[in-house]
C-alpha cells in the first residue's frame, strides 16, 4: 500500500489514529485514485473561484436565469444585448421624465446632484422610487442596474454580511452611502460630502469598544485569560537561543538549564533561606550579572553534569566562579526536591521540568488571586448575600420614593499597602510590588504606592524604567496570604456595617446604605474607614453619592486616603470639569472619537443631544454617554455576580516532549478545574478545551517561555448532566484533545473551561426543585407562614431526615440517616400534615411509603396524641432549637477556623443523642471545610461518631481525599453496620445471585415491584434486565406503584447502566427501548424513563463519546 | 477463511486476538456488502462459524481488508487498539456513517482460549448484522469508505517494518458534535469483549 503523502495534512502526524484509505469506485489503494481525487478538488476549487468572480456581476443581471428560456423567441440574440437595450430604454425614460419635470418647472430644484448617479440596493427609507424622484428633481441620475461606468454612489441602508466581506467585488470601489445623504443634501440644497454618511457597517469596522462591564465589574474568566500574560512576566531571554544551539542537548536537560538561569531572579524574590546569598549574587556580583550569557551556559553545563554525567562539557566552562555555580546548583537541587516551592521558577519554568507546574502556576499568579478571590468571597459571605437577595424586591418598591445613598470604598494601592502595612519605615518611601526583582529589570511592576507614583512610577512599567525614574524605589514581592487576610477583614467590616454590599474586586466594593437610614453618611463612611485602618493597617478611600457612578467619581477625588461626598445638587459641578475618560465605559477609541468632536469634559458632552449621541455612537453607547455625563446611573448595588464559567488556562511555560506529557498536563488541568468547581459548589455541563498551537512558521517566542504566535483551537462538548468529577473531565478532555490531532511539541498553551454551570446541590437531587434542602435554606422567608414553635417541633419530631444534608443520593449517607429515623408512631401528624406536599412526599419516601397510610390511620384517632407529642418534644433538651441556633454555631465556627473540629467534637460530646442534628451544621460549614484532610487532625476525626464522620468525609472535595488513611475503611465500616435492611437504594443492588434488588422488591409493599421480582425469576436469560422488561411487556394490566416505586426502579436502572455500560451497551439500549415502549402503557414507566435518560446519556457520553439514539418522551 | 500460522498465538490473548482479527475481517466484509458500496456480484457466499457470510471476490478489495485488519493484529495483541471503525464518507470526506467495533481484550486472562468458546458470541454479530440494515443510513452515490483504528496510545515506533508501511493518516473529517449511537451487538466474555455500534452525525451537526 502506498504512502498517501500528497493529501496528508501537516498536523496529523502525531495523532493516534491510523488508517488505510480506499476508494470505492474501483480499486482501493492505487495512486491513480489519489491523483483523481486531487483533480476533483482542483476542479471544485476552480468552480468556486468562478463563482466568486461572478458574484459581483450577478446582481447586474439577476433576471438572467429566468429570462434565458424566453430568448429563443425574442428579437435579442442573447441576454447581454437585451440588457443593453433595456438600460438604454430606461435612460431614455429617465431623461424624458427629467426634462418634463424641468419643463414644468414647478417642482424642479437646483441641480445639486449634477454628475451624481445613484444605484439603490435593497430596502431603503425613503424608498428607491422616492430617491429616484429626488434625483430627477435635482439633476442627478438613477440607475436601475448596477454598472461601474454609470453609477457614482451606491445607496443602501443595510448590507448582508457576504457583501460586507466582499465589498470590493460588490461596490467596485464606489462609495456606499446611506439614503440620508440624499435627503440631507436636498435639505441643505447643496451636495454634501458623502463621507459622514458612509454605511455604519463599513464605518464601524474598527475594534469594538470595551463595555461598561469590562471596566468595573471584572469577571473571573477574563482575568484568567489575562493572567498568563502578566503572571508569566518572565524575561525575554536572548541567551536561550544561543544556549539551545550550542548545547544541543535533549529538551529535558534544557528545561533544567532554564531553571538554573532563573535562579538569581527568583531567589531575590522568594523568602527562602538562601535569600541573602542569592540576592547578593545577583546584585553585588557584577561579573555574574554582566556575563549572563556565559553564566547561563555554565549553569546549564553544571546541571547537565549532575543530571546526566556530561563530564566533558563542564571542563571548558570552569572559571573562578565555579564555586559559586556549585552553590547555585545545590540550591536548585534542594529547591526541586522540596515539594513546597516558592515560585514556579524555582523548580522549573515549563511543564517539562516541573511536575507540579499547573498547581504552582496558579499559586503564584496575582491575577489568579484576584480571579479566585471572587469564589472565596462568595463562600464566605454567601449567607449575607442570600439575605440581601431576599430584600432586593422590597428595595425596588420604595427605591423611587427614597433617595439612595451609595458608598464606594476602595483600598489605596492595595497590593503595595498590604505588603508594607507592618513596615512603618516603608510607609513614606516609594514602594512597588512585582513578582520579581531581578537585575535585568525586565519584570513589570504590578502596583506602586503613592510616593512612587509621584515619581512617575506606574503599574505595568518595567522595573528598569521605574528605577530610572526613581532610583530609591523599593521592590517587594507579593504576599498572597496577607492579601487574602486583608481582603477578608475589609469585607468583614463592610458586611458588619451594611448588608448590601456589591464586591467589585478584592479591594473595592459598593455599599448601599439607603435602607439603613443613616443620618450622616459622611460620618458613617468615616467610621468604616477608621475601622478598616485600625483593623488592617491599610488605608481606604471612600466616595459617597446617590449613584454608583458618582460614588466612584467621588472616590477618585478622595484618593488617596480621603473621603468625598457628592450630594445630588453638586453632581453637576463635579461632572462639569471631569474628563470624559474618567467615566466608566469610555476607552481609548471612544475618547479619541469624542476628542475629534472637541469633547474633553463631561460638561462639553452634556451639550450634545441624546439623539445625536445615539446617532454617532449607537443607541446604547449614546444613551450611556448621555446618562453618565449627567451623573445618572440607574444601576442598583446588586448582588454578587455569579460567574458564567469556571476554568483554568495555562499559556505560559507550556512545553511538551510527547503525548504522554500532554496527557499528564491535561489531567492536572482537569484536577484544577474540578477543584475550582467543587470549591464553588458548582458543576458544569459544557466542557471546552482550548489549545494554543504554535504556528508552523513561528520560532521561539520573544517572551521567555511565552506562547508566541499561536493558532487558537477550541472544542467543546455538552454533557447531558453537569459534572465536577475529575475522571469525567479527564475522559472528555482526552476525547476533545484527540480531535485536534496535533503534535504535542507544537502546543504552547492549554485551557479547560466548564460552563453552563449548575449548583452542585440542586444537582444531587436531580430535578426536584423543592427538595428539603432548598426548603430549609429558604426557611427564613417562610417563617411567617410557619410559626416558630411549629418549626421547633418539626426539628424534634422528624429531625434527622429533614436535616440530612442535600446528599440523599449518596448511598452511605442515606443509609446512615435512615438508621436514625424516628419510629413512625413518634411523629406528630399535625406537623406532618402542615408540611408542603413536596417535603411530605420526600419524608414519605424515607418511610417507604408508609407515612401516608399512617397519617390517615392516625387521623381517625383522637387529637390527644398531638398534645402528648408536643410535650415530648419540649421535654427533649438536646434538640437544636431553631435555625438561628444553627446559624450561631456556624458563626462561631467561622470565627475560629482552627478550632472547628474541636468545636464539633465538643458539640458531639455535649449532644450524644442528636448526632443527626449536628450534621445539619455541615451544610453551613461546608465552605469552611479545610481543603484537604491533611490539614485535619485525624485523631479528632476518629473520635467522631460514624455518621458525622461519613458526612465530614463526604463534604471534602473528592480527589483531595485519598491522602486520608482510613477513609474508605470507615465508610465500609458504616455500611456494614447499617447494612441494606430494606430496598432503599444501596450501591450494590445488582450484587449476588439473584441480585439483591430481587429480594428487596419481593418484600416491598408495592405490587408492581413484587411482580417484577417474580418476573425476574421467570426471565431468561437470567440476569438480563431486558428479559425482565420483555416479560413486563406481556403483563396486563400494569398498576402504578407510586413515587417510591419510581425511585426504586430509577435507582435499579441507574445501577444497571453503571454495571453494563462498559461491556454491554446493546443490553442497555434494549432496556431503554423496552422502557420506552412501556411508557405508553403506564405513567410510572414514563417517569422512570425520563428520570434515567439523562443518566444514561451521561454514561454513554463518557464511555462512547456520543449520545444514545433515544430521546425524551413528553 | 484460511488459517494463519499459530506460532505467535501461544499466549491466550494472542489466540483471542487472532480470532478477533479473523472475525473482524469477515465482519467488515459483511458491512461493506451490507452497505452495497460495490455491486453484489463482487461478493461470493461463504460459510464462516457456520453462518453464511460474504467474501470479496476482487483481489484488491479482499487484500485491502485483509492487510489492514491483519496489520492491526500486533497492536490488538498488545491491547493497544481501542476501536476499529469502518467509516463511510461522501466525496467531501464528511463521514456519513461509522460502524464501530469497540474492542476490549483482557490481557491478564490466563487460561487457553478456544475458538469454539468465542464462536457462539461472535456468530451472533454476523447474524445480527444483516438484519440491522434498517438502522443504517442510505449512502449517497459516490461515497467511499475506509478502515480506521483508534489506539489507546500511540504505538512504539516501527514494531515491524512492513506493518509500518501500510499505515497512512486519514483525510476523513471529524464530526463537530458527539455522534448519535445505535448499538447493534455486544458480547462480553472473559478473554474478549466486543461492542458493535453505529455512529451517525448528531442532529445538531453542522452540515458541510
Amino acid at each position: 500500500m502506498s504512502l498517501n503523502s500528497s493529501s496528508r495534512s501537516a498536523t496529523s502526524n502525531s495523532n493516534s489514529k491510523r488508517s488505510v484509505t480506499s476508494n470505492s469506485n474501483s480499486n482501493p489503494s492505487t495512486s491513480g485514485n489519489n491523483s483523481c481525487r486531487n483533480n476533483d478538488k482542483r476542479n471544485r476549487k476552480r468552480k468556486t473561484d468562478q463563482n466568486q468572480k461572478t458574484l459581483g456581476m450577478a446582481w447586474g443581471a439577476n433576471s438572467r436565469s429566468s429570462s434565458r428560456s424566453a430568448f429563443r423567441n425574442s428579437p435579442f440574440p442573447d441576454f447581454g444585448s437585451y440588457m443593453v437595450m433595456k438600460n438604454q430604454k430606461l435612460h431614455q425614460q429617465f431623461d424624458a421624465d427629467a426634462s418634463s419635470s424641468s419643463v414644468s418647472g414647478a417642482c424642479s430644484g437646483k441641480p445639486i446632484f449634477d454628475g451624481v448617479s445613484i444605484f439603490v440596493d435593497g430596502y431603503t427609507v425613503p424608498s428607491s422610487q422616492e430617491l429616484k424622484g429626488y434625483m430627477l428633481k435635482y439633476g442627478g441620475r438613477f440607475e436601475n442596474y448596477f454598472s461601474r461606468h454609470h453609477v457614482t454612489h451606491i445607496i443602501c441602508s443595510n448590507l448582508p454580511d457576504s457583501k460586507i466581506k466582499n465589498l470590493r467585488s460588490f461596490s467596485g470601489g464606489l462609495p456606499v452611502v446611506k439614503p440620508t445623504w440624499v435627503l440631507e443634501s436636498v435639505a441643505a440644497n447643496k451636495l454634501l460630502s458623502w463621507i459622514p454618511y458612509q454605511l455604519d457597517q463599513l464605518a464601524s469596522e474598527t475594534k469594538k469598544q470595551p463595555k461598561l462591564s469590562a471596566f468595573g465589574f471584572k469577571s473571573g474568566p477574563v482575568l484568567d485569560d489575562l493572567e498568563e500574560s502578566i503572571s508569566g512576566q518572565a524575561v525575554p531571554q536572548s541567551g536561550i537561543a544561543t544556549l539551545r544551539t550550542s548545547c544541543s542537548l535533549e529538551a529535558n536537560i534544557f528545561g533544567k538549564a532554564e531553571c538554573t538561569e532563573e535562579v538569581e531572579e527568583c531567589h531575590s524574590v522568594s523568602d527562602d533561606p538562601f535569600h541573602p546569598n542569592a540576592a547578593e549574587s545577583a546584585d553585588q556580583a557584577p561579573t555574574y550579572c554582566m556575563e549572563n550569557h556565559c553564566e547561563v551556559e555554565l549553569d546549564a553545563a553544571v546541571v547537565v553534569q549532575s543530571d546526566a554525567g556530561y563530564h566533558s562539557h563542564i571542563s571548558p566552562c570552569q572559571d573562578p566562579k565555579s564555586d559559586h555555580n556549585d552553590c547555585l546548583e545545590d540550591h536548585i537541587i534542594e529547591e526541586s526536591s522540596s515539594s513546597k516551592t516558592i515560585r514556579p521558577s524555582t523548580t522549573g519554568h515549563s511543564t517539562l521540568s516541573d511536575a507540579n507546574f499547573v498547581e504552582n502556576y496558579f499559586k503564584f499568579s496575582r491575577l489568579h488571586f484576584i480571579g479566585t478571590w471572587r469564589n472565596r468571597y462568595r463562600k464566605r459571605f454567601l449567607s449575607s448575600a442570600n439575605g440581601f437577595k431576599d430584600m432586593n424586591p422590597s428595595r425596588n418598591a420604595f427605591a423611587t420614593s427614597q433617595k439612595t445613598t451609595i458608598i464606594h470604598v476602595d483600598m489605596d494601592c492595595f497590593f503595595v499597602s498590604v505588603v508594607i502595612r507592618k513596615h512603618s519605615d516603608l510607609k513614606d518611601k516609594p514602594v512597588a510590588v512585582c513578582h520579581s526583582d531581578n537585575s535585568r529589570g525586565t519584570a513589570e511592576i504590578s502596583s506602586a504606592n503613592y510616593p512612587a507614583r509621584n515619581h512617575g512610577v506606574k503599574a505595568g512599567m518595567f522595573i528598569r524604567d521605574a528605577k530610572a525614574l526613581c532610583p530609591q524605589l523599593v521592590i517587594l514581592p507579593y504576599n498572597f496570604d496577607a492579601y487574602e487576610e486583608v481582603a477578608d477583614q475589609f469585607y468583614d467590616i463592610l458586611h458588619k456595617h451594611c448588608n448590601k454590599v456589591q464586591a467589585v474586586s478584592c479591594d473595592e466594593a459598593f455599599i448601599d446604605v439607603t435602607d439603613l437610614r443613616v443620618e450622616d453618611p459622611e460620618l458613617f463612611a468615616r467610621a468604616i474607614r477608621t475601622e478598616i485602618h485600625e483593623t488592617t493597617g491599610c488605608t481606604a478611600s471612600a466616595g459617597i453619592a446617590g449613584s454608583m457612578l458618582m460614588a466612584r467619581v467621588a472616590t477618585r477625588i478622595a484618593k488617596p486616603d480621603g473621603l468625598c461626598y457628592i450630594p445630588s445638587e453638586k453632581v453637576d459641578d463635579y461632572l462639569h470639569e471631569l474628563p470624559v475618560k474618567a467615566l466608566p465605559g469610555i476607552g481609548h477609541v471612544l475618547e479619541e472619537k469624542l476628542k475629534k468632536k472637541q469633547i474633553n469634559t463631561c460638561g462639553q458632552l452634556r451639550l450634545i443631544s441624546k439623539e445625536s449621541l445615539q446617532k454617532d455612537f449607537g443607541v446604547k453607547t449614546g444613551d450611556m454617554l448621555w446618562n453618565f455625563s449627567r451623573g445618572i446611573d440607574n444601576r442598583l448595588v446588586g448582588v454578587f455576580q455569579e460567574s458564567k464559567s469556571i476554568g483554568a488556562d495555562v499559556n505560559w511555560g507550556v512545553r511538551f516532549n510527547d503525548l504522554n506529557d500532554m496527557k499528564d498536563f491535561l489531567l492536572k488541568l482537569c484536577k484544577e478545574v474540578s477543584l475550582r468547581l467543587q470549591g464553588c459548589g458548582l458543576k458544569g455541563r459544557t466542557i471546552t478545551l482550548k489549545i494554543k498551537k504554535r504556528r508552523s512558521d513561528a520560532g521561539e517566542p520573544v517572551k521567555y517561555m511565552g506562547c508566541g504566535d499561536c493558532e487558537n483551537l477550541s472544542r467543546s462538548v455538552t454533557l447531558p448532566m453537569a459534572t465536577d468529577d475529575v475522571d469525567v473531565f479527564q475522559r472528555i478532555t482526552a476525547q476533545l484533545f484527540g480531535y485536534f490531532h496535533i503534535d504535542a511539541r507544537d502546543i504552547r498553551g492549554a485551557g479547560l473551561q466548564a460552563s453552563k454551570l449548575e449548583s452542585a446541590d440542586r444537582n444531587m437531587r436531580g430535578h426536584e426543585k423543592y427538595s428539603i434542602r432548598s426548603w430549609l435554606v429558604s426557611s427564613p422567608a417562610r417563617k411567617s407562614s410557619m410559626a416558630k414553635g411549629k418549626g421547633d417541633q418539626l426539628y424534634s419530631d422528624i429531625g434527622p431526615p429533614v436535616q440530612a444534608r442535600g446528599s440523599f443520593s449518596g448511598g452511605e449517607a442515606y443509609v446512615a440517616h435512615r438508621a436514625t429515623l424516628p419510629a413512625l408512631h413518634d411523629l406528630d401528624v399535625g406537623v406532618i400534615e402542615s408540611l408542603p406536599p413536596e417535603v411530605l412526599s420526600e419524608i414519605n419516601d424515607l418511610y417507604a411509603g408508609e407515612l401516608i397510610s399512617f397519617i390517615s390511620k392516625k387521623k381517625e384517632k383522637n387529637a390527644g396524641n398531638n398534645v402528648m407529642d408536643e410535650e415530648q418534644s419540649l421535654s427533649n433538651p438536646l434538640v437544636p432549637p431553631n435555625k438561628d441556633f444553627v446559624h450561631n454555631v456556624a458563626e462561631k465556627i467561622k470565627s475560629s477556623e482552627k478550632e472547628d473540629e474541636q468545636y464539633i467534637n465538643k458539640m458531639i460530646q455535649g449532644l450524644p443523642e442528636t448526632s443527626g442534628s449536628v450534621t445539619a451544621l455541615l451544610p453551613e460549614t461546608d465552605s469552611l471545610m479545610p481543603s484537604s484532610l491533611s490539614q485535619v487532625d485525624s485523631s479528632v476525626l476518629q473520635q467522631l461518631p460514624e455518621e458525622l464522620l461519613a458526612d465530614v468525609l463526604e463534604s471534602l472535595p473528592a480527589h483531595r481525599r485519598p491522602d486520608f488513611m482510613s477513609n474508605d475503611v470507615y465508610l465500609d465500616h458504616i455500611r456494614d453496620q447499617t447494612g441494606a435492611i430494606d430496598f432503599l437504594p444501596s450501591n450494590n443492588l445488582w450484587v449476588g445471585n439473584p441480585p439483591r434488588w430481587v429480594d428487596n422488591f419481593r418484600l416491598s409493599s408495592c405490587q408492581l415491584l413484587n411482580r417484577i421480582a417474580v418476573l425476574y425469576n421467570k426471565s431468561s436469560p437470567r440476569g438480563q434486565f431486558s428479559s425482565v422488561l420483555q416479560l413486563i411487556m406481556s403483563e396486563y394490566p400494569l398498576d402504578d406503584g407510586g413515587d417510591d416505586a419510581v425511585n426504586c426502579l430509577c435507582e435499579l436502572m441507574k445501577q444497571y447502566i453503571k454495571l453494563k455500560i462498559e461491556t454491554d451497551v446493546e443490553e442497555i439500549y434494549t432496556c431503554s427501548c423496552l422502557l420506552r415502549r412501556l411508557t405508553s402503557r403506564s405513567e410510572l414507566f414514563l417517569q422512570v424513563y425520563n428520570c434515567i435518560i439523562p443518566h444514561l446519556q451521561a454514561a454513554v457520553g463518557e464511555t462512547y463519546g456520543g449520545d444514545l439514539n433515544i430521546c425524551f418522551i413528553e | 477463511m484460511e488459517r494463519k500460522d499459530n506460532n505467535q498465538a501461544k499466549a491466550p490473548q494472542g489466540e483471542a486476538a487472532r480470532i478477533l482479527t479473523e472475525f473482524l475481517e469477515v465482519a467488515i466484509t459483511c458491512i461493506i456488502f451490507l452497505k452495497g458500496v460495490y455491486p453484489h456480484g463482487a461478493f461470493e457466499r461463504r460459510r464462516y462459524m457456520n453462518v453464511v457470510v460474504h467474501r470479496a471476490r476482487h483481489p484488491q478489495l479482499r487484500d485491502y481488508i485483509h492487510s489492514s485488519v491483519n496489520g492491526l493484529l500486533p497492536f490488538i495483541q498488545k491491547g493497544l487498539v481501542e476501536r476499529v471503525v469502518v467509516i463511510f464518507f461522501d466525496n467531501e470526506d464528511f463521514p456519513i456513517e461509522r460502524f464501530v467495533f469497540k474492542v476490549n481484550l483482557n490481557l491478564s486472562y490466563g487460561s487457553k482460549v478456544e475458538q469454539s468458546d468465542l464462536e457462539f458470541s461472535l456468530r451472533s454479530f454476523l447474524i445480527k448484522l444483516p438484519v440491522s440494515e434498517s438502522l443504517t443510513k442510505l449512502l449517497p452515490r459516490g461515497c467511499r469508505w475506509e478502515i480506521t483504528a483508534y489506539f489507546r496510545a500511540l504505538p512504539e515506533a516501527s514494531t515491524s517494518k512492513d506493518s509500518e508501511l501500510i499505515w497512512i493518516p486519514t483525510d476523513t473529517k471529524q464530526w463537530q458534535q458527539p455522534p448519535l449511537i445505535t448499538p447493534i451487538k455486544s458480547m462480553n466474555s472473559e478473554p474478549l469483549g466486543v461492542q458493535l455500534y453505529l455512529e451517525h452525525p448528531s442532529l445538531s451537526e453542522p452540515k458541510p
